[in-house]
């Protein structure tokens, strides 16, 4: 039972506030992952759980108990770090079991526990190795196995995968997910990477400048991103933005594009925009939303500037009404650099954003 | 193309300027005597025939006590290596690990009351002076300690004003420190315990003095390492003293083995304050050797046999030390 939960926590460094009061409670068992860009304050809240960095305000609980000014090692949690930080002078068994070891906890109890960790590693032919003769994917490995026999109440994870190469980075994501169903105990994960937070997370919290931008599961940040912000961050190559107003236009709303030209808006949005008629806005459509050709209702006309063939899809790389976009279409979609092509647009799955404060409307 | 021969060459020659005089110290101390006071000689067995008597003379004590000087150079070399070792390496981990903040006046404060304190207890309450300076400094830490708490006036120093004041007891000459520490430990004598030519003495002022530079040259090792590697082990519940013990020392082992080569040769070679506070029963080797040409004249075979029982030890000490201190220890605790 280890629920946390964040009450107006905040941190100062000197004069410098980094994180402005946060709110955040993470329910029991739940895979809560922190995503931003570098500088957001994630990794300074998930050390703030920790209990490494002190909070300059607000309460944290773990399962229930007051931990804001205990120190680390008795907030029952288990941190696992971007560079491992093996202990290099111990074997790995010594290095799962040098907690266990300094708490005096008997012997045959914490080789149990070590070889329980390492079974389900997979660490078990390397337990007399030093950590300098393992690879990158056996160091986290252990790192992990550190945490696992602590039986912590919330696992912390800091970007444990940034070091790690492009394919053991996808292998490792799985196996930490399993993991997490296996051990079936709360978790926070700190990552820069959004498609490390879409695929590994219950619920993902994104974060900008110490603040929540939102919180939610993968699809309703992919679907219902909050503000342009989230809408950015999250999926990738990122969603195009152009400035338009709303018009009305046969009983019923359109955008009208800088360069004149009208998207009709799908009627089940009427109602939504309603209020937006007539006022500027931006107007939010991911490139996965675009396909090649006049076919559809709604079409605009793209100036290519880079093509980018994916295998699967194509990406044109371009300028709509004097703004960058990038469209995703076929692979075998004709299209030359620095040519004109008609894209048709998929308007259901359209965005509009307050120009100013930058919230979903 | 010219450069890496001229490289090599300058390498050469400053190779045999260093080596020379071990090899002329070397050489005289097989050389009989008038091969010494003749015209140069270098070679043995074509300059000269050589000959140990130098060295059974030493050995048959007639060239004063070597044996007694030896070992006390070497119980108090490594006693005091081994504590300034230890006790500057967790003033080192303290300054690179935890922050300080020292208000300058709680400083002020400690000097005055410790001035003040001696001068009140030794002329107005008559106390004897070394009682005086025990009493004075038991009331002038407490009260510095407490006012350091309090919200004073004045500049504030951090970590770096701390190390560079335990650095700066290393500018001044030493020979002002060893008259009053000859003086103090004279004082203390007076109360009936020996510091003046005694192992403690000389361990307490040897430690003292290599302190510094041991913080000084631990600071960059320690703060070398890994932070994370020892967060991994506070989240662990690992008290702060194991993580010490049991990480960061062994993290650090090549940087404590050459902090201890620098710190033992620094004792095993000090002369000063040896001269200044030992007389007959704790002299060390150097005091010995520098004495060697008055016992008998400018006997420099038998000075070189003295000198070289200066130098061997430690030479062996440093290729044994140099062989434990292979570096990338912390290879692999982090990517």
């Amino acid at each position: 039972m280890a629920r946390v939960e964040l009450k107006g926590v905040s941190k100062a460094f000197d004069e410098v506030t980094v994180i402005p009061a946060l709110d955040l409670e993470i329910a029991d068992t739940e895979f809560v992952v922190l995503v931003g860009p570098s500088g957001c304050g994630k990794t300074t809240t998930l050390r703030m759980i920790a209990g490494l960095e002190g909070a300059s305000g607000g309460t944290i609980t773990i399962g229930g108990r007051e931990v804001t000014d205990l120190r680390p090692g008795l907030r029952n949690c288990a941190m696992v770090f971007q560079n491992y930080a093996l202990y290099p002078h111990m074997t790995v068994a010594d290095n799962i079991g040098y907690g266990m070891k300094v708490r005096g906890m008997p012997k045959p109890e914490i080789a149990t526990r070590i070889g329980e960790a390492a079974r389900i590693l997979g660490l078990e032919p390397y337990l007399d190795r030093r950590p300098k003769q393992l690879s990158g994917g056996q160091r986290q490995r252990v790192a992990i196995g550190r945490a696992i026999v602590r039986q912590p109440d919330v696992f912390l994870f800091d970007e444990p995968l940034s070091n790690l190469d492009a394919k053991l980075r996808i292998e490792m994501r799985t196996e930490i997910k399993n993991l997490h169903r296996r051990l079936n105990s709360t978790m926070v994960y700190v990552t820069h990477d959004q498609v490390e937070a879409m695929t590994m997370a219950d619920r993902v919290v994104v974060m900008n400048e110490g603040r929540i931008e939102q919180a939610a599961d993968p699809i309703t940040l992919y679907e219902n991103p909050a503000n342009t912000f989230v809408a950015a961050f999250i999926g990738a190559p990122s969603m195009n933005f152009v400035p338009a107003t709303v018009v009305g236009s046969d009983g019923g709303l359109a955008l009208r594009l800088n360069d004149g030209s009208e998207l009709a808006i799908p009627q089940d949005r009427w109602q939504r925009y309603g209020a937006a008629k007539d006022r500027p806005v931006t107007f939010g459509l991911r490139p996965e939303h675009n396909s090649g050709g006049g076919a559809g209702e709604a079409v605009i006309t793209l100036i290519t500037r880079a093509i980018e063939p994916l295998g699967p899809h194509t990406l044109i790389i371009g300028e709509a009404a004097g703004h960058g976009y990038t469209a995703q279409v076929d692979s075998h979609f004709p299209a030359a650099p620095d040519a004109q092509v008609s894209i048709s647009l998929d308007m259901t799955n359209m965005h509009l954003f307050d120009p100013d404060s930058g919230r979903a409307l | 193309m010219m450069k890496r021969p001229l490289v090599f060459g300058l390498c050469l020659f400053w190779a045999l300027v260093t080596l020379f005089p071990l090899y002329w110290t070397l050489v005289t101390s097989v050389k009989p005597p008038t091969a010494v006071n003749g015209g140069p000689t270098y070679l043995p067995y074509i300059d000269f025939v050589p000959t140990l008597q130098a060295y059974i003379d030493a050995f048959s004590g007639i060239r004063g006590d070597f044996i007694s000087p030896f070992i006390n150079s070497s119980l108090i070399s490594i006693t005091a290596t081994a504590l300034s070792v230890l006790f500057g390496t967790m003033a080192a981990y303290a300054l690179v690990r935890f922050e300080f903040r020292i208000r300058l006046l709680s400083g002020l404060i400690f000097a005055a009351l410790a001035i003040g304190g001696f001068l009140l207890f030794n002329e107005t309450l008559g106390f004897s002076r070394a009682q005086a300076m025990g009493l004075a400094f038991l009331l002038a830490l407490p009260a510095c300690l407490l006012a350091n708490r309090l919200p004073l006036p004045g500049p504030v120093l951090g970590n770096n004003d701390v190390l560079f004041w335990f650095v700066s007891q290393r500018m001044f000459p030493p020979i002002v420190t060893a008259f009053a520490l000859f003086l103090l430990y004279s004082e203390i004598g007076r109360e009936g315990f020996k510091l003046l030519d005694s192992f403690l003495g000389m361990v307490l002022c040897y430690t003292a003095f290599s302190i510094p530079i041991v913080v000084w040259l631990m600071r960059d090792f320690l703060a070398a390492l890994p932070v994370e590697i020892e967060e991994a082990a506070l989240v662990d519940d690992v008290p702060r003293i194991r993580i010490f013990f049991e990480i960061v020392l062994p993290m650090a082992r090549p940087g404590l083995i050459a902090t201890s080569l620098i710190t033992l040769a620094f004792i095993w070679n000090e002369f000063l304050f040896s001269l200044l506070l030992t007389t007959s029963e704790w002299q060390t080797l150097p005091i010995l050797l520098s004495g060697q040409n008055s016992y008998r004249g400018d006997e420099w075979w038998a000075i070189s046999v003295a000198a070289l029982f200066g130098i061997a030890p430690m030479m062996g000490v440093a290729m044994l030390l140099a062989k434990l201190m292979r570096s990338g220890l912390t290879l692999g605790g982090i990517r």
